[in-house]
């Protein structure tokens, strides 16, 4: 066993994992607040990478601003969906809203494919790329500074969730609805609230995402590999979203490299199938979700 | 204009068809499908013939989802089971095209069962993941398992024979596939009037009270799952015969959510429905051809854009009906039936 | 409550119309629309019909773009230059599939149900598997852009021919180049997990064997896989001398040169027909610079270009460049002009049998360019290709092998 190759492959997994980490947190945010599956997030995330690809390559903004707007445009299309789409259908079954989003996800690729073609595309490179050595270890400088960034935006997520008014009124709200109701926090607001963070995250995983492999209108795909992250840890579970996330990126790195590339996608949905037969409530989830 | 239909018996009232009416009207639509050949040329054959393949499978799903609650994102991957039954028998057996769909019926009612086997643990949008995972698994197979179904290189099938006869062009086709098609729709409409079809009714419409009344949830939504499968199977079956040749790529997730947008549309628990939702999805793209005609003058490059509008529309068509009209089709149809029962004093 | 009643009766309405858009579309049975059409009318009797199911939309657009322009200015051509073959004259219909089989099959309905079609173009490999038995039938022949492997089988599709090498035949070429340069090197394949990028694997491993190379490593990455990091490690460690790309268009092959190169490899990259058009060159950059692969056309800026007819002819037409799948489009013509002209002299009509029949007894065809040599058909491919190298100062392909012949052992 050649260990440090095995360390080098982790290290990658990890890597990638904290995209599917911070996609997860944006689902569990959604989750939490609203009850909706998000089936969309995928296409949130890609039409967030093609904002960006639109104002920088497009319109030629310096990386900086066009950064800035795909992260206000996300925020703005999370907040419009939640208005638009998601409201109207409050109170209906769970099972209708969910098949609202698949349908948004077609919509969504439908509308980059009549603005920017099928064909995939190249972000503009705005990360750092000095090969990066931990120990004796490669780690592609892609990967880490994606790591890096996705880290330091979920930390900053957790804080605000934690300390901030919106954070605290967004814990209440999925804790208690009636009682946040009635302690005079505004839940339509909240609602809002958490569809636009959730778009805004999605915006900044998708920039990352799009950096690192390009961007094409099948992009979206990712988003079900963040679905079996956030069903393992937990649907409405933060903590879980993120461990999940590094979990299966890893696992899927290890099973691409001991067991061949065609195995990746099969070990995470088998995983997920495990899950659910064992425990669908995930690693960290609350038991009651179940009965979706 | 009718008045009502008195019943004196409660089978009269359960009956398919109620008054002599809709007798007739049945008669005309067999009448109109037995003539239809005579009219079309090949190509709207070869659609009419996709519209059965996709009304088998719809209305498999509709039972499962529109009738009995239980999401399923995995109706393509099962008729993928299907198709390959058929490929691997016409290969390898020499057994008559009767018994390979039949075949494919039961297979992929086993693996629906598998499939369906978390239905036991979770329900609703759980199940809805659960299928979702089970179809990437079963297309790992497709592709991975090469001594069965020839991997990504695909796999041919011989066109069915019957009677000596050989049905390789959709103008015979048509009329394999149609009668086949009328006997799947009104044996999914009838069960409906058994105690099976009305335990799928009270397990979506509130489970637990369901299993007070004594229906064996596990059981039913097993047995759903499996009646499921057996339509994708048959479809899937079909749709090996009528392509002449399968591959992994053939059964997209796509097409799961192209088959589940069609019974959201057609109407969600109506057999009606799934007849509407599978024609009417399979013609919008036609539908969208010709308005890309209409347009080609005025915008440039008008036909690059069907198949993104096409994509776009499907979801459209699923969230527009979800918010604005969630009976579906049938409910619009209904409501015109109405309309016209009651015309002129009402409107 | 009354707002959502409103909204409903809005979406009733607009659903209605929709409803009943299609069932006059369903009533127009016989008057379908208009599409692609070039060439003469459809009421010109002795027309030759090429249908074509292209995909004009879809991941691949970029390549059924340029065949309908490259269908449309042959036709154009061959009509107004030449009047046709033999006095008859071209007619070209083609129709958006979006790159989906099915789509290309209902095309293929609706064309030849429509139209008398001599001649078949269509856009993937699943199609022409689908529609074989079709063909057989109706007695058409047909080619189109697929080069699986699968199909060079004249048994099995005795009424197809593919354009050029198959996927084997294309890496053994750059296997056949290889092994002349650098005897004994390692050579890895990197291929995605599709129809498209399994085709030639097992058989170029066999081959690579055989030719005294060794095989480093197969790696494959799942099909629209976003994260290549792992095999990107995993094709470190095996150290190959070369590296052939099969089964990608563009992504992530740009993403694995530059991980490699930030891991010091000295490998060489290698990719196959689809890769090597000059998308490689632009939206690579630098990093492109080397980059080596097997191409069986000319190039549309190639330098001996104007001392061939139809290269000159297709240089006149377009002031711009123009990308390998349009010259292919021309290829497809150039041969059925020779066919045609090859049925109609031996007094035969114009069926896929009797066109096949004359494309197997014509020896040596002169292909006005377009491939350097000329071509006899042995079983449904052309096995010929040359290594062209990207040149990113200059900006284009340059050759660095002559016409690799693979017949010729």
């Amino acid at each position: 066993m050649d260990w440090l190759f095995f360390f080098e492959v982790s290290l990658a997994g990890l890597g990638f994992g904290a995209l599917y980490a911070l996609t997860a947190v944006a689902f569990v945010v959604i989750y939490k607040a609203t009850r909706v599956i998000n089936l969309a997030m995928g296409e949130m995330l890609m039409l967030g990478a093609y904002m960006f690809f639109g104002f920088a390559a497009a319109l030629a903004l310096p990386i900086w601003a066009a950064l800035i707007l795909a992260l206000v445009g996300g925020a703005l299309l999370g907040l419009i969906l939640e208005r638009l789409v998601i409201r109207p259908m409050l109170g209906e079954s769970p099972i209708s809203v969910f098949m609202v989003t698949i349908g948004l996800s077609s919509v969504f690729i439908g509308l980059v494919e009549i603005i920017w073609t099928a064909a995939p595309r190249s972000l503009p490179s705005f990360l750092p790329s000095d090969p990066i050595f931990i120990g004796d270890a490669f780690v592609a400088p892609k990967t880490f500074w994606s790591f890096v960034i996705a880290a330091v935006v979920i930390a900053v997520f957790l804080v605000l969730f934690r300390f901030w008014r919106g954070g605290v009124a967004l814990r209440a709200t999925a804790s208690d609805q009636g009682a946040a109701y009635g302690m005079g926090i505004n839940v339509p607001m909240v609602y809002s609230l958490a569809w636009g963070v959730a778009g805004l995250l999605a915006a900044g995983a998708g920039v990352l995402l799009g950096s690192i492999a390009g961007i094409s209108s099948e992009m979206g795909f990712f988003g079900l590999t963040v679905l079996v992250v956030v069903i393992v840890g937990g649907l409405d579970s933060v903590l879980g979203a993120l461990l999940a996330g590094l979990l299966i990126g890893w696992v899927e790195s290890l099973a691409g490299v001991y067991l061949g590339g065609e195995y990746e996608h099969l070990v995470t949905f088998m995983i997920l199938m495990v899950v659910l037969l064992l425990r669908p409530w995930g690693l960290f989830g609350t038991r009651e979700i179940e009965r979706l | 204009m009718r008045i009502g239909s008195p019943k004196e018996t409660y089978a009269a009232d359960e009956s398919l068809f109620r008054t002599r009416t809709q007798w007739v009207w049945f008669g005309i639509l067999l009448l109109s499908l037995a003539l239809y050949p005579f009219v079309a040329n090949l190509y709207w054959l070869f659609l009419a013939c996709l519209i059965c393949i996709n009304i088998i499978s719809a209305t498999g799903l509709n039972i499962l989802t529109g009738y009995t609650g239980q999401v399923s994102l995995g109706q393509a991957a099962f008729m993928g089971v299907g198709a390959y039954t058929v490929a691997w028998l016409d290969n390898n057996a020499t057994t008559p095209f009767i018994l390979n769909l039949l075949a494919a019926g039961v297979m992929t009612t086993l693996v629906g069962l598998v499939a369906g086997l978390p239905s036991l643990r979770v329900k609703g949008l759980y199940l809805a993941i659960a299928t979702i995972a089970a179809s990437f698994i079963l297309q790992f197979v497709f592709i991975n398992w090469e001594s069965v179904t020839r991997g990504t290189r695909g796999i041919n099938i011989q066109p069915p024979q019957l009677f000596g006869m050989e049905f390789d062009n959709p103008d015979t086709f048509y009329w394999l596939v149609v009668p086949v098609t009328v006997l799947m729709v009104i044996l999914a409409a009838n069960l409906f009037r058994t105690r099976v079809g009305r335990a799928f009714i009270a397990v979506r419409d509130r489970d637990i009270s369901a299993s007070v009344l004594g229906i064996n949830l596990p059981l039913y939504k097993l047995m759903s799952f499996a009646i499921a499968s057996f339509y994708a199977g048959i479809a899937g079956g079909f749709y090996a015969y009528f392509f002449g040749s399968i591959n992994p790529e053939s059964f997209p997730l796509l097409m799961s959510i192209f088959f589940l947008a069609a019974i959201i549309v057609g109407g969600l628990g109506t057999i009606l429905g799934s007849i509407l939702g599978a024609v009417f999805m399979t013609l919008t793209p036609e539908l969208l051809r010709y308005g890309v005609d209409v347009l080609e003058p005025f915008v440039q490059d008008a036909s690059a854009l069907l198949s993104p509008v096409r994509t776009l529309v499907f979801g459209l068509l699923i969230v527009g009906f979800l918010l604005f009209e969630p009976h579906g089709l049938a409910e619009i149809w209904r409501r015109v039936r109405r309309f016209f029962h009651l015309w002129p004093f009402r409107n | 409550m009354t707002m959502r009643n409103r909204t409903s009766e809005l979406f009733l309405g607009v659903a209605s119309g929709l409803l009943l858009g299609l069932m006059t579309a369903g009533s127009a049975i016989a008057d379908d629309p208009e599409e692609a059409e070039v060439g003469v009318e459809a009421d010109v009797e002795d027309a030759i019909v090429i249908g074509g199911s292209i995909p004009m939309t879809g991941v691949f657009a970029f390549a059924g773009l340029q065949f309908n322009d490259g269908f449309r200015d042959f036709v154009q051509w061959i009509n107004e230059e030449h009047g046709g073959v033999q006095g008859r004259k071209f007619r070209y219909v083609g129709q958006d599939t979006g790159y989906d089989p099915d789509q290309s099959v209902g095309v293929f309905r609706r064309i030849t149900s429509r139209e008398d079609v001599h001649f078949y173009f269509g856009d993937s490999t699943a199609f022409s598997q689908t529609i074989n038995s079709a063909l057989n039938r109706q007695d058409i022949l047909m080619t189109g852009a697929s080069f699986a492997s699968e199909l060079n089988n004249p048994e099995e599709y005795p009424l197809q021919f593919l354009l050029g090498p198959d996927y084997s035949e294309q890496v053994g070429v750059l296997l056949e180049y290889i092994a002349n340069e650098d005897p004994g090197a390692r050579v890895a394949f990197v291929y995605s997990d599709t129809e498209f990028g399994r085709d030639p694997i097992n058989a170029s491993v066999e081959r690579a064997e055989d030719l005294g190379l060794t095989v480093a490593e197969t790696i494959v990455t799942p099909p629209g896989a976003a994260d290549i990091s792992s095999a990107a490690l995993e094709h470190r460690r095996a150290r190959p001398d070369y590296t052939i790309f099969h089964g990608y268009i563009l992504s992530p092959i740009p993403d694995f040169i530059e991980r490699s190169r930030q891991m010091g490899m000295e490998t060489r990259f290698m990719g196959t027909y689809y890769t090597m058009d000059q998308g490689i060159i632009d939206e690579m950059g630098d990093a492109a610079d080397g980059f080596m692969g097997v191409m069986p056309y000319r190039y549309y800026y190639d330098e001996e270009a104007d001392d061939y007819p139809i290269m000159r002819t297709i240089r006149e037409m377009n002031d711009e460049y123009r990308a390998t799948t349009y010259i292919q489009a021309w290829l497809v013509g150039m041969l059925l002009k020779e066919i045609v002209n090859a049925t109609l002299e031996a007094g035969d009509e114009l069926t896929g049998t009797n066109m096949r029949r004359a494309l197997d007894s014509l020896e040596d065809i002169d292909t006005g360019g377009v491939i350097g040599v000329p071509v006899t058909f042995r079983g449904n491919s052309i096995p010929v290709g040359r290594i062209y190298r990207a040149d990113v100062e200059a900006g284009r392909m340059v050759p660095v092998s002559d016409w690799i012949d693979l017949t010729e052992e």
